[in-house]
């Protein structure tokens, strides 16, 4: 068969462990950007040490929490002491009388719905003056009764947190009666309750600016944010400037894992001090605000009903679903999550509390469902006498997911490794135990950003584009593509992202960064490379479309090579600046993920280990496989705090959060770590996808399924502590008639 | 409802959280006077500069009345420094070195996550957890200092940028530095020993798996170059 027009062959160099050879490869210009042929990468889809770790290992990487300015002010926030209180008054001659405190802002009057509603902010020259000025401010509050919990919130009489009370409901979606009479004919229903707190995002880098603002028509402000070019707009309001007058830097950021986004409160305050002294000011919330104010991802209660077939079939399922989002309307997905059940009814709504609204969280909406899914689908396995990976396969028809399972289960040795029946392994105290469990994310790209990629006489290659790299690795791949289009080393392409003025770019949220602007950077440095082989060419004696770049050298079709300095010198004085935007073709969407776990379960002091977790992943084209690998054990190691010691504890007498620090607020930490194997699915040859978050979807309900295969014990509320464990293990004991 | 009482002007400030820290800083008071003058620290005591409010316990009152000079040495340089008795090293070296060294992170504030890791006498602690004053006399290495020329790393950044052992990035210099301490100690630590030498620090963006990886492949450039001196 011949080649399609557009194709052709040709030799060019390439260096493998230092040795040069010359291979044939197949290139194709006219029809546009396209990735090609995986084998022939140098770069993409490898392992690459990201571009920036060496300013991150030596602490040149510049945060906007490190952000010095002459003239800068230290800004900082009261919050409210009260889950629901009215400011009655508020005295700040104290505060404002200390020697070094700028600029006081008191909220004199506000109706303060949640602990952390702002209720004044400082400006002073040293951080420790600024708190010193908070604690001076005197604070009258009228409080006002409060709802913190779920059972209270939704019981007759409890105060109300929003004037059109605390349900907001959606339509039930079913025929109620239909799936009670096909429920009733299942050969095995199981039901359960199910609790999710509050998770933090706990990002190490809190939320804040550092807004540069000194009077006039101009302002730069340094914010750590998930969106760099949003901030633009937001900030320019906030301080009554043009918004071409107002730049954003995100050089670096310390995580956000979607809560930070848009200029935000710190943001907001900050601007307003700096429009009142006319001065810069670094607002950076402390841990404590942090967890305050910070957001959260929405707790939820689940109340489910599940029936099969006596094969495993899932008929029947009636589904409760409460987002439990404080202020804000929380984020759930549906019931039967990513699973088949031939008839269900469902209803969902949003329960109110005065609490903090709820954020978008890595996967929002997820992981609350999978968890209660995956468990209770288990539950209907052991009842069934069924093995967890036959259950799934029996009620999921994506072949991407049945891939996996078989995948995973390979991989952590399920077949070997499993208890038959839950409970029933080992002799003695610990308990060692397996589960398994699907994800799956949309994700995908579109047309936001603009690259620009600049080729100099000097040899100098920069890429440039408004977009931020959240620790996620954009910088490296953005470098990564542009030197694999001109068959450079990585470290020869400067990438300057985290700058407004460098190009639009979207905001990094759903996973839909990479997706977005990969192709965009592919875009650039292929017409890039069109242009520049246009302006090299001659010096070759050559046509354009017979030179080829690989390897240092731009090479033409009879041989003939030029250093790529050599190449660029001959630019004569003008260099090549070319823009790329996002073409269809170069990403995709829908990832899917299977995880599978193995724990042990201490039955005399009720203590989970993990021991190993499996994670499966599909992303398209890899662009850096240390990152996928990196983000893929991040979101085991975030869904592992999920599932074991991380959550919100907030008082119901009190309305406040106890827990607004990391001693008590427990992120996982090393000695929590289990061993890891992140495995990405080389099986999908499609564009580039975002994978960020379905690595984080199942990994609660895969470990609650590998304590349960372990000891027999189903903790359906997270997190799944010591005390929980024994209580189960007392109740089973108490059922089978206290045999232990 | 009525007024909250605990808030009532006339009794205390609103703000009555008493975090580890804060008391650590009032206890810190004595041991800091005592330091000071065990340094023979130039104290300029700027009357003016004291705090107009007084404060509910007088060890924090006293700890509010001007300003010290202090000289540290910080990365085998001696650095002057004007701050207040109360101000812990984490906010020295971020705030009031000039020009300020902002690779050490401050994330907790509080003593648990390690991200203001610095190594004090080559032991690794929490900056957030000791005065400015106390670091008087003792040698400070932040990560600045690990490579001074910042092109040659040393074997443990090497390994961190290697095997991607940071995302975010913003708890790698306390890691960086809590591993670098524990294979001077021993560069053939094992995991375990990696593990429990890492006890004191968190990362949120999961790289837990590759800071291990790194750590032994450090620990055998170490071992190799007969450095342990870091």
């Amino acid at each position: 068969m011949a080649d399609a027009p557009t194709k052709r062959r040709i030799k060019v160099p390439k260096v493998v462990n230092g040795i040069e050879s010359i291979v044939e490869i197949e290139v194709d210009d006219t029809a546009g950007p396209q990735w090609g042929n995986r084998d022939q990468f140098t770069l993409i889809g490898k392992r690459l040490p990201r571009v920036d770790g060496p300013d991150k290992v030596t602490g040149r990487a510049r945060y906007t929490h490190d952000v010095r300015l002459p003239g800068l002010l230290y800004g900082r926030i009261l919050p409210s002491s009260h889950a629901s209180a009215k400011v009655a008054t508020i005295d700040t001659s104290a505060a404002e009388a200390l020697p070094g405190v700028r600029a006081v802002i008191a909220f004199a009057g506000k109706q303060l719905r949640y602990q952390g509603d702002p209720v004044a902010a400082v400006a002073a020259d040293t951080p420790e003056l600024a708190e010193d000025a908070i604690r001076a401010i005197r604070v009258k509050y009228d409080v006002q009764p409060h709802v913190v919990d779920v059972d209270t919130a939704l019981a007759a009489g409890a105060a109300s947190v929003y004037t059109a009370g605390n349900i907001r409901a959606e339509e039930p979606r079913g025929d109620a009666a239909a799936t009670a009479a096909r429920l009733a004919l299942c050969a095995a229903v199981v039901e359960g309750e199910f609790r999710t707190p509050m998770q933090h995002h706990s990002s190490f880098e809190t939320h804040g600016v550092v807004v540069d603002y000194r009077g006039g028509e101009s302002a730069t402000i340094y914010a750590s944010t998930q969106g760099t070019i949003g901030v633009v707009g937001d900030t320019a309001r906030a301080l009554g400037l043009e918004q071409g007058k107002v730049v954003c830097i995100v050089e670096h950021m310390g995580g956000g894992f979607g809560a930070k986004n848009g200029l935000d409160l710190p943001g907001s305050i900050a601007c307003q001090l700096a429009r009142k002294v006319n001065r810069p000011i670094h607002l950076m919330l402390t841990r404590s605000d942090e967890f305050l104010m910070g957001g959260n991802r929405s707790g939820s209660l689940q109340r489910l009903k599940l029936g099969a077939s006596a094969d495993g079939k899932l008929l029947a399922m009636v589904a409760e679903q409460h987002k439990l989002g404080g202020l804000g309307g929380g984020s759930q997905r549906n019931q039967p999550f990513m699973y088949k059940v031939e008839t269900v009814y469902r209803t969902m709504d949003s329960v109110h509390t005065n609490f903090d609204s709820s954020r978008a969280f890595r996967a929002p909406g997820c992981p609350q469902p999978s968890f209660a899914m995956e468990s209770i689908l288990d539950d209907l396995a052991a009842k069934l006498d069924m093995d967890p990976i036959a259950i799934r396969k029996a009620n999921i028809s994506d072949p991407v997911h049945l891939r996996q399972l078989d995948m995973a289960s390979e991989a952590i040795g399920w077949a070997t490794g499993r208890n038959k029946r839950p409970g029933s392994g080992q002799a003695g105290p610990k308990k060692c135990g397996m589960g398994i469990g699907i994800s799956g994310w949309g994700g995908g790209g579109g047309p936001s950003c603009r690259v620009t990629v600049t080729i100099t006489p000097d040899g100098a290659v920069t890429v440039g584009v408004g977009s931020q790299d959240l620790g996620t690795g954009t910088r490296t791949y953005t470098a990564a593509i542009v030197a694999e289009e001109f068959g450079l080393p990585i470290k020869a392409v400067r990438a300057n992202i985290g700058d407004s003025r460098l190009g639009n770019a979207n905001g990094s949220g759903g996973s839909t960064t990479a997706a977005s602007l990969a192709p965009a950077v592919k875009d650039a440095a292929f017409n890039a490379r069109v242009a520049f082989f246009a302006r090299v060419a001659p010096a070759l004696g050559a046509k354009p479309e017979e030179l080829a770049a690989s390897a240092g050298k731009v090479v033409s079709a009879d041989g003939k090579s030029l250093t790529w300095k050599q190449a660029c010198a001959a630019l004569s004085g003008t260099p090549v600046v070319a823009t790329g935007q996002w073409k269809i073709g170069l990403s995709d969407s829908g990832t899917r993920g299977v995880q599978a776990a193995e724990v042990e379960v201490d039955t005399e002091t009720g203590k989970v280990r993990v021991l190993r977790l499996v994670g499966v992943q599909d992303c398209g084209l890899p662009l850096n496989r240390l990152a996928v690998e990196s983000q893929l054990n991040g979101g085991m190691i975030q869904g592992l705090g999920y599932a074991l010691t991380e959550g919100c504890v907030v008082d119901k007498v009190s309305g406040l959060m106890l827990n607004t620090n990391f001693e008590e607020y427990k992120l996982p930490g090393v000695m929590e770590m289990p061993a890891f194997t992140p495995i990405i699915d080389d099986n999908d040859k499609r564009g580039v996808i975002g994978m960020a978050e379905p690595a984080t979807i199942p990994t609660a309900g895969v470990i609650a399924n590998a304590i349960f295969n372990a000891c027999g014990v189903r903790v359906r509320t997270l997190p799944i502590t010591p005390d929980k464990i024994l209580a189960g293990l007392a109740a089973n004991a108490k059922a089978s008639g206290g045999a232990a | 409802m009525s007024a909250d009482s605990h808030n009532d002007p006339n009794t205390e400030p609103v703000d009555r959280r008493l975090s580890r820290r804060a008391f650590l800083r009032g206890a810190g008071a004595a041991g800091a006077a005592s330091a000071l003058v065990a340094a023979a620290v130039d104290s300029a005591d700027h009357a003016g500069a004291a705090s107009p409010e007084p404060r509910r316990d007088d060890s924090r009152a006293a700890v509010h009345k001007g300003e010290i000079n202090l000289t540290l040495t910080i990365n085998g340089k001696p650095r002057l420094v004007t701050v207040e008795p109360r101000t812990t090293l984490l906010n020295a070296l971020r705030y009031y070195l000039d020009p300020p060294l902002t690779g050490t992170k401050v994330a907790c504030d509080r003593g648990t996550c390690g991200a203001c890791t610095v190594l004090l006498d080559g032991k690794p602690v929490y900056g957030c957890m000791i005065l400015a004053a106390d670091a008087v006399g003792r040698s400070v290495t932040t990560i600045e200092g690990l490579s001074p020329d910042g092109e040659n790393l040393h074997p443990v950044q090497a390994a961190f940028v290697e095997h991607d052992a940071l995302q975010c990035g913003f708890c790698t210099p306390g890691f960086v530095l809590t591993v670098t301490s524990v294979l001077n100690a021993n560069p053939q630590a094992t995991v375990d020993e990696i593990k429990h030498g890492c006890a004191g620090n968190l990362c949120r963006c999961g790289s837990y798996p590759h800071i291990y990886e790194a750590a032994l492949s450090a620990g055998k450039t170490m071992a190799k170059k007969g450095a342990g001196n870091g």
